[in-house]
């Protein structure tokens, strides 16, 4: 525990006066940076097409990232054990707004994924993100003797089992309660998928995993979510139709290459056409042509492929390192955390980040089927951009209270 | 509560870490076969995707007459198709529906019959619309995107070539083909200056709405095609066609070829081979005969090729590309030759005694006929062939190819149309060294070598023109897109090939050939119409001519130049009979509009026309004073004139009738036409005024014996109203053969 200071008070039971992790800081920064230049970069013709001033979306953009470094900061210094408080009413505002944004008319014609705020648009997904790493990492320290020990569990129904099966069939505590963390992640991504979000859905369910690997569930149970996902993935190829029409039809369009050039396929061939017109050194900063609307909102979803375009192959890979060391230093920061709820909560955050990272520069260059999702500090979206930047701080408060080495 | 991370933590981290770098490790591989190992050919398709949606089609340059007036024209357009395979709901096909009927006023029941084909690939909409509408289209799209139309709805570039005039100078001015391409005549030989260049817009455009802010804008421009001012009158066209046809209707014939020329430029004023067809639907055999014909052939291979043979032949400007012994016109240049070279003077006589013996064969006048001792002036109107053969013995073979190549005819006329047919030495005429008597003696009178009617008509005018032969031609000017000049031809000489004060000799003698001689039938009132008729057999078809009529008018100041020629007609098969008519027709008709006044001798200004006095508002009383000279027939009780018949400035016979009604919707008097045709000139005025008409005479009237009228404009049996104008045509039958 942080020494409490007489002299500072209350304030001092708040605040943090660690000293923040400098690599993640400064690797995040470089992040941010090189994602605002390329941003404007990127969106210009567009938002000079789309919004009349081919710097609005740019503006905005600064904007919300100075809003949410000043957050970061603010949140840096909060002791990082009220972040447990913020867990239990975080799920609870997740829940709801992941339910609202369901009865809330729709934003775009088809899909519940946007609140209108009237200044802005924001996608409760984006909180519910936060918001099961949070839960899970609190409930994961709490029952962590439960989760790795061996008590039966005291359910009515797991002793009936018991004795009927006269002893032969234990239901463990371990069992139920990852039940229980099942019920919470399939809750989260169920709305989610409710919300018609195929992606939030992917990055929901294996945001869960990944908190379920990390406070050590047994391993049995990732090898039968394995098999389960490998089985649902051979379905869903072998046939698409099971899925909504436009989530189908991606997956054909992804394996047939040929399919629709004009249709399902022009998004992902004007991407590929841009990732490949980049070569090893890039056409140069500014320089991208398929970014003139030939590939679709080159400020959102597909900034990657304008990256790509731009800064060619060189620039590409210096930036999925940069993310690689990004979540590098969080499991560091975990690792160093003082308790498990932190440690938990750190690298939850920094694999959510590469997770989505990971997914994004997949369907960018058609590694994986086309689904929306953005790319972290780079896509244009306020809401989204704070929330990082907001998880960022959790980081970095984490971070100011790290153990010495010992 | 509060443990630090365990051991098994750690471990599980950074399993997963290593797990996420194999995945990243797994994209940058990715990456690298993307943007190394294929960056290229990503490149390349790029560069085609944005190129290719950016190209600006030129427009292809308008075509014009002498007065401006368009005769054939582009316009960008744009051709809607759909794919209905593509279509997956009832949704869409309902949108697609009703969008195509709202914004094209398509049929429905077609429209949906296209949406339906489900295994259908591509289905066109609707060709040739305009941007306004293709917007719409746009729009409607976009507005309902959701429905995803935009895949199955594609917009092409479309342009379609316009020809008001339809069938109107077709073997002259040609068509496009696809691509917009020249496939005949003016737009094959003028393709590249017609056409333009396409330009391109490097940037890229809204792959959803419309076009992108000019700001982001790379733009080669197309370079529009540029237009042509054609020397062809739109008037004189009009006339020589109608003439043409008329000679085919009357004389039964396969084709007719005209050419009108303007003497002293050697602009081409008219040109048009007949039976012609429709510019806008070139593909179509124009002629009904034919059509049945191909109709026959059963084997399927062969109707196709001989559906090809009958575009292909009607597509053919026969005028340029075709060639023919052009006959007795052409000792028009023996003629000249033989005063030029002294070997005859216009006093020197010639016994004709219908025949001669030219080497082991007896050549014949036409129809045996022996003309007895006779000037060159006499024996051009004649025609003949003695005469001619024994003058161009006199010339020699040396001295006639010279002024064989000398009047052009071992050599293009260079005429700006595609296709000219090449005269070949020794397959097309003679060269001297291969030339023998019998030769020389033929081609005296216009046989044993080919012409085509552009070379006759060129030579023909030269003699019109002081001696000197000119480059026909028949693109006058070249305007740029803002119809701008950019080239202007210049009326090219190409040499002089007799003496002026020869040339004008010939003039006089030609202008006798059609005032007495065999070309009489070509003779127009108050014009001097100089000219020379021919009838040539056709080598290749039995008993089949060509009667051709070459001359120019006036004779003593050439303007123009007609040729006709009547290719195997089934009557009136002589130049005489079936070509001369024809050009006469025509000279009356050019003149006039050219506004070259008349001249008329003593016995034609008798016949000579006047225009009908206003008699309009004048005093019932006083309309007989103020019409003196005309019989005025008046018609009912008022005391002022309200109408006439023939109405005021309507040109009429000196001592035509006219009738004057003085009352309000007073009934028109009517009368049955009687029939003016087999008649003199004066038996078919008697009658013509005794029921009541007017006549106007036209054709030639001179000349002693058989000339009787043939042709009446309002048909006999019909009922005309009182005082009506009658065009009455006359002809002679004496002395027109050859």
């Amino acid at each position: 525990m942080a020494t409490k200071s007489k002299k500072n008070g209350i304030i001092s039971t708040f605040f943090n006066k660690g000293s923040m992790d400098i690599p993640f800081l400064l690797v995040l920064m470089t992040i941010v940076t090189v994602g605002l230049i390329m941003l404007f970069s990127a969106s210009y013709t567009y938002s000079y097409y789309n919004r009349g001033s081919s710097t609005q979306i740019f503006t905005r953009q600064l904007f919300w990232v100075g809003v949410g470094l000043l957050l970061m900061y603010i949140i840096s210094r909060v002791r990082y054990e009220y972040f447990r408080a913020v867990a239990v009413i975080g799920v609870v505002v997740s829940i709801g707004l992941l339910l609202l944004v369901l009865v809330l008319p729709e934003y775009k014609p088809g899909f519940k994924r946007w609140i209108d705020l009237g200044f802005t648009t924001f996608q409760p997904s984006e909180i519910a993100k936060i918001g099961l790493i949070l839960i899970l990492a609190l409930l994961l320290e709490r029952q962590y003797k439960i989760v790795v020990g061996k008590v039966p569990s005291e359910m009515v129904v797991c002793r009936r089992i018991e004795e009927m099966t006269n002893g032969r069939l234990v239901i463990y505590k371990s069992f139920t309660t990852t039940i229980l963390y099942g019920v919470i992640i399939l809750t989260f991504a169920g709305l989610v998928f409710l919300e018609n979000h195929v992606s939030g859905t992917v990055l929901m369910l294996a945001l869960g995993i990944v908190m379920l690997f990390l406070g050590e569930v047994n391993n049995k149970w990732f090898i039968i979510a394995g098999i389960g996902i490998a089985i649902v993935g051979v379905l869903l190829i072998a046939n698409p139709d099971i899925l909504k029409e436009y989530a189908g039809e991606r997956i054909v369009a992804w394996l047939d290459k040929d399919y629709e050039p004009l249709g399902a396929r022009w998004q992902t061939n004007n991407s590929l056409y841009a990732i490949g017109s980049g070569g090893f050194l890039g056409t140069g900063l500014g320089q991208s042509k398929q970014k003139h609307l030939y590939v679709s909102e080159p400020q959102n979803d597909f900034i990657f492929s304008i990256v790509c375009e731009e800064l060619g192959f060189v620039g590409a890979a210096v930036i999925i390192l940069l993310f690689a060391y990004l979540v590098y230093r969080g499991i560091k920061i975990g690792l160093r955390a003082k308790d498990r709820f932190s440690a938990l909560l750190a690298m939850g955050i920094v694999f959510q980040v590469g997770v989505q990272v990971a997914l994004n520069i997949a369907v960018v260059s058609d590694f994986i089927p086309n689904t929306g999702i953005s790319l972290p500090f780079f896509s244009a979206g306020g809401t989204s951009v704070v929330i990082l930047l907001c998880e960022m701080g959790m980081v970095l408060s984490i971070s100011r209270s790290a153990r010495k080495k010992e | 509560m509060n443990k630090k991370p365990t051991k098994k933590m750690e471990f599980r981290s950074q399993f997963a870490f290593v797990f996420f770098c194999l995945f990243l490790v797994a994209l940058i591989g990715n990456l690298f076969w993307l943007q190394i190992i294929n960056g290229e050919k990503y490149r390349l398709e790029a560069e085609k995707n944005q190129l290719s949606d950016t190209v600006i089609n030129a427009n292809r340059g308008t075509i014009y007459d002498s007065n401006m007036k368009v005769l054939a024209q582009s316009a960008s357009a744009w051709l809607v198709y759909i794919n209905p395979s593509k279509i997956s709901t009832e949704e869409q096909k309902k949108l697609l529906v009703d969008g195509f009927v709202e914004i094209f006023e398509l049929d429905r029941e077609t429209v949906e019959k296209k949406v339906n084909r489900k295994e259908s690939g591509y289905e066109k909409i609707i060709g040739q619309i305009d941007n306004a509408k293709k917007d719409e289209l746009r729009k409607y799209l976009s507005d309902h995107s959701d429905e995803k139309l935009g895949l199955i709805v594609g917009i092409d570039p479309d342009t379609k070539r316009y020809y008001p005039l339809g069938s109107f100078a077709s073997t002259v001015l040609g068509f496009t083909g696809s691509e917009d391409t020249g496939r005949a005549g003016l737009e094959l030989k003028y393709n590249d200056i017609l056409t333009g260049e396409a330009g391109r817009i490097i940037t890229a455009k809204n792959a959803l709405a419309g076009e992108m802010p000019n700001d982001y804008e790379t733009t080669y421009d197309a370079e529009q095609g540029k237009g042509l001012v054609l020397t062809v009158d739109e008037v004189i066209q009009y006339y020589l066609e109608q003439q043409l046809s008329q000679a085919i209707e009357e004389t039964q014939a396969k084709y007719a070829y005209g050419i009108v020329m303007d003497v002293k430029t050697g602009a081409i004023l008219g040109m048009s081979t007949m039976p012609d067809y429709d510019l806008n639907s070139p593909y179509k055999i124009s002629s009904n005969t034919v059509i049945e014909e191909i109709e026959k052939i059963e084997d399927s291979a062969e109707k196709s090729k001989a559906q090809n043979n009958a575009l292909f032949s009607q597509w053919r400007n026969r005028v340029v590309s075709d060639s023919y012994e052009p006959g007795s016109v052409f000792k028009l240049f023996v003629a000249a030759a033989g005063l030029e070279e002294g070997a005859i003077t216009t006093t020197s006589t010639y016994n004709c005694t219908s025949s001669i013996k030219v080497a082991n064969y007896y050549q014949h006048c036409y129809n045996r006929k022996a003309h007895g001792t006779q000037t060159v002036a006499e024996a051009l109107p004649n025609s003949c062939n003695t005469y001619f053969i024994t003058l161009g013995q006199k010339l020699g073979k040396e001295t006639f190819s010279k002024y064989f190549e000398a009047f052009g005819f071992t050599e293009k006329t260079g005429v700006d149309l595609p296709s000219e047919a090449t005269p070949v030495a020794n397959k097309t005429y003679y060269t001297v060294d291969r030339m023998g008597i019998a030769e020389l003696s033929s081609a005296s009178f216009g046989q044993t070598f080919q012409a085509t009617p552009i070379q006759m008509i060129t030579a023909v005018a030269s003699l019109g023109n002081g001696g000197k032969l000119m480059t026909p031609y028949i693109v006058d000017k070249v305007l740029d897109e803002n119809g701008n000049i950019i080239s202007e031809t210049k009326p090219t000489v190409k040499r002089q090939v007799i003496s002026e004060k020869t040339a004008d000799t010939m003039c006089d003698l030609m202008e006798q050939v059609v005032v007495w001689g065999t070309a009489k039938n070509a003779y127009v009132a108050g014009y001097h119409v100089a000219g020379k008729t021919g009838t040539s057999e056709k080598l290749n078809t039995d008993d089949m001519c060509i009667a051709s009529f070459a001359g120019f008018a006036p004779a003593n100041d050439p303007q123009i130049a007609v040729l006709i020629a009547v290719d195997e007609p089934l009557y009136y098969a002589t130049g005489g009979s079936g070509a001369a008519p024809v050009a006469g027709r025509i000279f009356e008709n050019i003149l006039a509009y050219l506004n070259i006044d008349p001249q008329y001798n003593d016995e034609e200004l008798a016949q000579a026309t006047t225009t009908a006095p206003n008699l309009v508002g004048e005093d019932a009383s006083k309309v007989r004073s103020k019409a003196s000279g005309f019989t005025v027939k008046i018609v009912g009780n008022g005391e002022t004139v309200v109408s006439q018949m023939p109405s005021a400035n309507q040109s009429m016979p000196k001592n035509g009738i006219i009738v004057v009604y003085t009352e309000e919707n007073a009934e028109k008097q009517t009368v049955t036409v009687p029939n003016l045709t087999g008649l003199t000139l004066t038996e078919a005025n008697r009658l013509a005024v005794n029921a009541g008409f007017n006549i106007k005479i036209a054709g030639t009237t001179q000349g002693a014996g058989q000339v009787l009228s043939y042709k009446q404009s309002i048909p006999a049996n019909t009922s005309a109203e009182t005082g009506a104008i009658i065009t009455v045509y006359f002809r002679s039958s004496e002395n027109i053969t050859d």
